[in-house]
This record gives C-alpha cells, sequence and structure tokens, in this order.
C-alpha cells in the first residue's frame, strides 16, 4: 500500500511540474517548401529553431498544400505550423484548436496568364480557365476578390470565368497543353512561369490592398500553446530571427532558403527566379489583422465556410509581443 | 406430383425485408448521434455529428447561399457523366464481348489481357488520362469507359460460350440459322448473365467516375469531395459520400429488380 502511494504521489508530482514548465519533449513543425513559407525554410537551414528549443526535439515535416497541412493539424501530429491565412480561419470555423501566434508573409503570390491566351488585364480573364492550388485555398479566396472588383464572375456564380484547382508544379504542363490560360499562384512559381515566357498580369501588388495582406502565418495548437508557453515563445524569437535575416541580408537568406528547397524537393531552382521571388514577397512578423479578417468575409462571401471564427481567440500576438520584448 | 408453388406471396418477405433495412439505419443513426453528440468520442472537425452532415446536405440541395446548390450540380454533372460513359461502355462491352464469344484467337489473347486491366484499380488510370486528355470531362469518361466494358465484354462472351449445347442443337435442329439463330436462341439464352455483368459494370463505372472527378479538376461529386477536404469540411465530405452511395445504391437496385425479373422468368430464381 505504501509503496503504491509513493508511486501516486511521484505520478502526480511529475504531472504537476510538468504542467507548470512545458510538457512537450518534441516539437514538430510543419510547414510547405514555398517561398511563402521562407522563414521556416531558414530557421531549420540555419539551425535557428534547433537552438531556440536546446533540449526540446524538433521535428519538420514539409507539406504539399494547407489541405494536408490541415489534416495534419486536425489529427493532433502538428504543433506549429506555417500556413495560408485560408486554411488556418477554416480551420478555426470548423472548431479546430487552432492560434494564429505571428504573421509571416505578405504578398508573395501573382497572377501570370499563358504567353499566347491573350490575356494583359484583368478583364481579360472574361471567358477564361484560372488555375488556383487549390480551391478554398487562400489564392482561391485572393482571385475570387479579384474576378468581383473587376466586374467578373465565376462560372459556378452565373459568369463565365473557370476557377479550377491544379498544383502549381503542373501549370507549366498545363499551360504547354493549352488546358488553362492563367493562373494565380504563390512565388517562386509565379517567378519561375515568367522566366519561361509566361505572362505577369498582376503582381503582388496588384492583386490586392497594395501588396499588404498576409499570405503565410504561423499557427499553433492552442493545446500546446498553453502547456508550452516557453517553447511558443523560443519559436518566436527564432522565427523573428529568420525574418531578419531576410530584410537584413538577402544574399545569405537566398542561399539559405536554396539549400533547404534543394534537400526537400531534390531541384535546385535557378537564383534568379529565387531572386525576383523573394523581391515580390514581403517577410514579416507583423499580423495585418484588417487583411486577415477579410479574408474571413471573402471566404464566407466564397461559400466556403458559413461561420466565421472568432477573431479574438483565433489570433493570440501576446506571445509575439513578449518574444519582441527581450 | 404437383407444381410446387410458392406458399407465401413474395411481396410480404419484400416488406419485411424493407422494415428490417429501415430498422437497421435508425440503428446506425443512433449511434452515430450517442457517439458524436452525446459521448463526444471525436472532435466534430473528425467526426461531425448527423445534424452537421445533415446540414452540409440541405445546404447542398436546397440552400440559397453562395456556393449551395453545390451538391444539387455535382449530382446533375457526375450523372450525366456516368450516364454517358456507362452507355458507350455498354456498347462497346457487347461488341466486344460478341467477338470474344465467336472468335478462339481473340479469347485466349485479349480475353486474358481484359481481366488483367480489369484488376487495376480505376484510379490508377487516371494520371495517365490526364497526361493523354487533359484535364477535362474526356480524361473521366476514358476511366468510366475502360471500367465499365470489360464487365460487360466478359459477361456477354461468357453468357454466350456457355449457352447449354442442347438449346444450340435443338435450335438448329428446328432448322434456325444466322442472325435469326443469335436473336431467337443465344440471346434469350444469354441474357440473365448478360444482366448480371451489366449490373458490375454500373458500380465500376460508378465508382471509377468518383475516383476520376477526385483527381481531375471537373465539378462533380468527386470534386465535392475534395471542396470539403480542401476547406476542413468533414461534414461535407461525409455528405458527398453518402450522396454517392445513395445514388449507387439506388441504381443499383434498380438494376437489380430487373435482373431478377429476367431470372424469375427464365425459371432461375428458386423460391422455397
Amino acid at each position: 500500500m505504501p509503496a503504491k502511494r509513493t508511486i501516486l504521489a511521484a505520478l502526480t508530482l511529475t504531472l504537476l511540474s510538468g504542467a507548470t514548465a512545458q510538457k512537450a519533449t518534441t516539437v514538430r513543425l510543419g510547414f510547405f517548401p514555398n517561398l511563402t513559407h521562407a522563414p521556416a525554410l531558414i530557421g531549420i537551414e540555419k539551425g535557428y529553431f534547433k537552438a531556440a528549443f536546446g533540449n526540446t526535439k524538433l521535428e519538420t515535416k514539409d507539406f504539399v498544400s494547407g489541405t494536408t497541412l490541415t489534416e495534419a493539424f486536425a489529427a493532433g501530429q502538428i504543433d506549429i505550423g506555417y500556413v495560408g491565412p485560408g486554411p488556418a480561419i477554416n480551420a478555426a470555423a470548423r472548431g479546430m484548436p487552432v492560434q494564429v501566434i505571428a504573421n509571416a508573409a505578405n504578398a508573395g503570390a501573382v497572377l501570370i496568364a499563358r504567353k499566347d491566351a491573350g490575356i494583359k488585364t484583368f478583364k481579360d480573364l472574361a471567358g477564361k480557365k484560372v488555375a488556383v492550388p487549390s480551391l478554398g485555398n487562400t489564392q482561391d479566396i485572393s482571385l475570387r476578390h479579384l474576378l468581383v472588383e473587376n466586374g467578373l464572375k465565376t462560372k459556378d456564380a452565373g459568369g463565365n470565368v473557370t476557377i479550377t484547382p491544379v498544383a502549381p508544379a503542373d501549370v507549366a504542363a498545363a499551360f504547354a497543353s493549352k488546358q488553362i490560360d492563367a493562373t494565380l499562384v504563390p512565388e517562386p512559381w509565379g517567378a519561375l512561369l515568367q522566366k519561361q515566357g509566361h505572362v505577369l498580369v498582376g503582381d503582388e501588388k496588384t492583386i490586392w490592398r497594395g501588396g499588404d495582406y498576409p499570405t503565410a502565418v504561423v499557427i499553433v495548437n492552442a493545446k500546446f500553446a498553453q502547456e508550452n508557453p516557453n517553447l511558443v515563445q523560443a519559436f518566436l524569437k527564432a522565427h523573428l530571427q529568420a525574418i531578419t535575416l531576410l530584410s537584413k541580408n538577402p544574399p545569405a537568406a537566398q542561399l539559405a532558403v536554396s539549400a533547404q528547397l534543394q534537400k526537400l524537393t531534390n531541384q535546385k531552382v535557378d537564383p534568379r527566379v529565387l531572386q525576383l521571388a523573394l523581391k515580390r514577397t514581403k517577410f514579416t512578423a507583423d499580423l495585418n489583422l484588417d487583411a486577415f479578417r477579410e479574408y474571413g468575409d471573402l471566404n464566407k462571401e466564397a461559400g466556403y465556410a458559413r461561420t466565421l471564427p472568432d477573431f479574438s481567440t483565433l489570433v493570440n500576438l501576446a506571445p509575439l509581443k513578449s518574444a519582441r520584448g527581450k | 406430383m404437383t407444381t410446387v408453388l410458392p406458399a407465401t406471396p413474395a411481396r410480404p418477405k419484400r416488406g419485411r425485408a424493407l422494415l428490417w433495412q429501415a430498422l437497421g439505419l435508425l440503428l446506425i443513426l443512433v449511434a452515430w448521434y450517442v457517439a458524436t453528440d452525446v459521448l463526444k468520442l471525436y472532435p466534430p472537425y473528425v467526426f461531425p455529428s448527423p445534424k452537421a452532415v445533415w446540414q452540409e446536405i440541405s445546404y447542398g440541395l436546397w440552400g440559397s447561399g453562395p456556393q449551395d446548390g453545390k451538391l444539387l450540380l455535382s449530382i446533375g454533372n457526375s450523372l450525366r457523366r456516368v450516364a454517358i460513359g456507362y452507355a458507350v461502355a455498354v456498347a462497346l462491352g457487347l461488341g466486344v464481348g460478341l467477338l470474344l464469344a465467336t472468335w478462339r484467337g481473340l479469347r485466349d489473347t485479349v480475353g486474358a489481357y481484359l481481366t488483367g486491366i480489369q484488376s487495376v484499380p480505376s484510379i490508377a488510370f487516371v494520371p495517365f488520362a490526364i497526361l493523354f486528355f487533359g484535364l477535362n470531362e474526356r480524361a473521366v469518361l476514358f476511366v468510366v469507359i475502360l471500367e465499365g466494358f470489360i464487365p460487360v465484354a466478359l459477361a456477354v462472351s461468357g453468357a454466350l460460350l456457355n449457352v447449354p449445347p442442347a438449346w444450340r442443337v435443338a435450335g438448329r435442329t428446328l432448322g434456325s440459322r444466322g442472325l435469326p439463330f443469335t436473336l431467337n436462341v443465344m440471346v434469350p439464352a444469354s441474357l440473365p448473365h448478360i444482366v448480371g455483368g451489366l449490373r458490375t459494370a454500373w458500380s465500376f463505372a460508378w465508382r471509377a467516375l468518383v475516383g476520376g472527378e477526385l483527381l481531375t479538376a471537373n465539378p462533380g461529386l468527386g470534386q465535392q469531395l475534395e471542396v470539403g477536404r480542401n476547406t476542413g469540411s468533414v461534414a461535407l465530405v461525409l455528405a458527398t459520400i453518402i450522396i454517392i452511395g445513395i445514388i449507387g445504391g439506388v441504381f443499383d437496385a434498380v438494376i437489380r429488380v430487373i435482373e431478377a425479373r429476367i431470372r424469375r422468368n427464365y425459371g432461375l430464381e428458386v423460391m422455397a
């Protein structure tokens, strides 16, 4: 009996002490090998995250889209993730325990038209087939807004513009076989297509809000954040460090991004493409709250969600503030 | 010996089966409700409640919001596609089946391959179809036809080859030759088997359609699944799965009724 009690007491003690400091022994970080996720790429390549976490292990997982990342998040396999504002808002609207703790990148998406499609302005998209990485994602929402702004309607709303999901990596092939006429893609895909001779119709600034809108944010599992405030704090410091490198030393940042991309995708990205793509993406941890909220409205307008999440619980910038404080 | 007649008419029996089916459905719904709404075994974003799924179905079928009515549109698109694909598959299957039955060399070569192709899941052909036809409806139709025509062809050739020799001999002895022989002896003799093949072909075609739509960018039920997935809406995914199941089941039941009637007319349905 006494032995049993001691074990119980010891167990309670460890549980209690765990609750006060930190519970996790591993941080599982999710991101995509896209340029808007450059802070993640740099943080991994330069070892910023590893250094910040100390004894806590870092596990990184790269995903192809917000869809797969959100799925992993729902299944409890991701603690911290880089994702577009669209999937973040959708996840929150479905009741997932997601919290946005910082911004990662603004703009960094462009509208490219096939060179022989005869599209020069947004208005020329009438009657055309436009690709987005996936339905309901950040670029899809931006495109739908762009169409409305230009007095155009999608086919499902009784108009004549067809929005079709095509993975950015497959756009070049779809252009070659004239399956699609234009695409709204995140970088570096935009710069890559442009280098292949396709036409830049809308740059990062003309798509929306003069480029001052988030395209990648940092999300964290709310339960994880509550139990491991120190780890979240440490992560944010490394995140800020990566963003500082991107703004203070672009050549070094570009090298790190290129090295990490090559490790992940087994492909060497042309340095000139990377340079152009990086120039069109603005990296900042500051979240434009108005633009972020408006994504929610646009998402609802597009019919992808019926309810808006509670933004006051979805966004929590307090840890970012204190990470900057020191 | 007197003629054996069924002791009870078939109708009340069918009624009882329906009752059991309804009861089973009710049981599933109750278990589902208890697991989600009462016990809350899973968070709603992993396994939603029956109510949430019903809401998605009702929005999708008769809602009036921005994406509402999408389900109805998707059902229409999918049905149109499967109708075209199935019709072509049946026509092609009948022709190929007839050739296989009459031509031994073809049966030993192509016939063997057909069974092999049939064992490849339809979704495996989608990437090829997309590359070959592009991101359009033809890619989906290709997969539907490919999956649909093989069971028909195999059933037709099998049925024709399995016509009892005695019937053939009887037909020939009575002086039937050529087309009348085929129409009056061979076709009626193999009909029950062929209808079975048509039913298999339907379920293959329907599955191939949803798989094809899932991977290509065409609005339809498969694409609805993808939208649900992209926007983290498990309720929409489940709602679409249910609709796919209902449509598949209803069509299967219709063909089954026709099949049963034919089998009964042929004295193949043994009633106890």
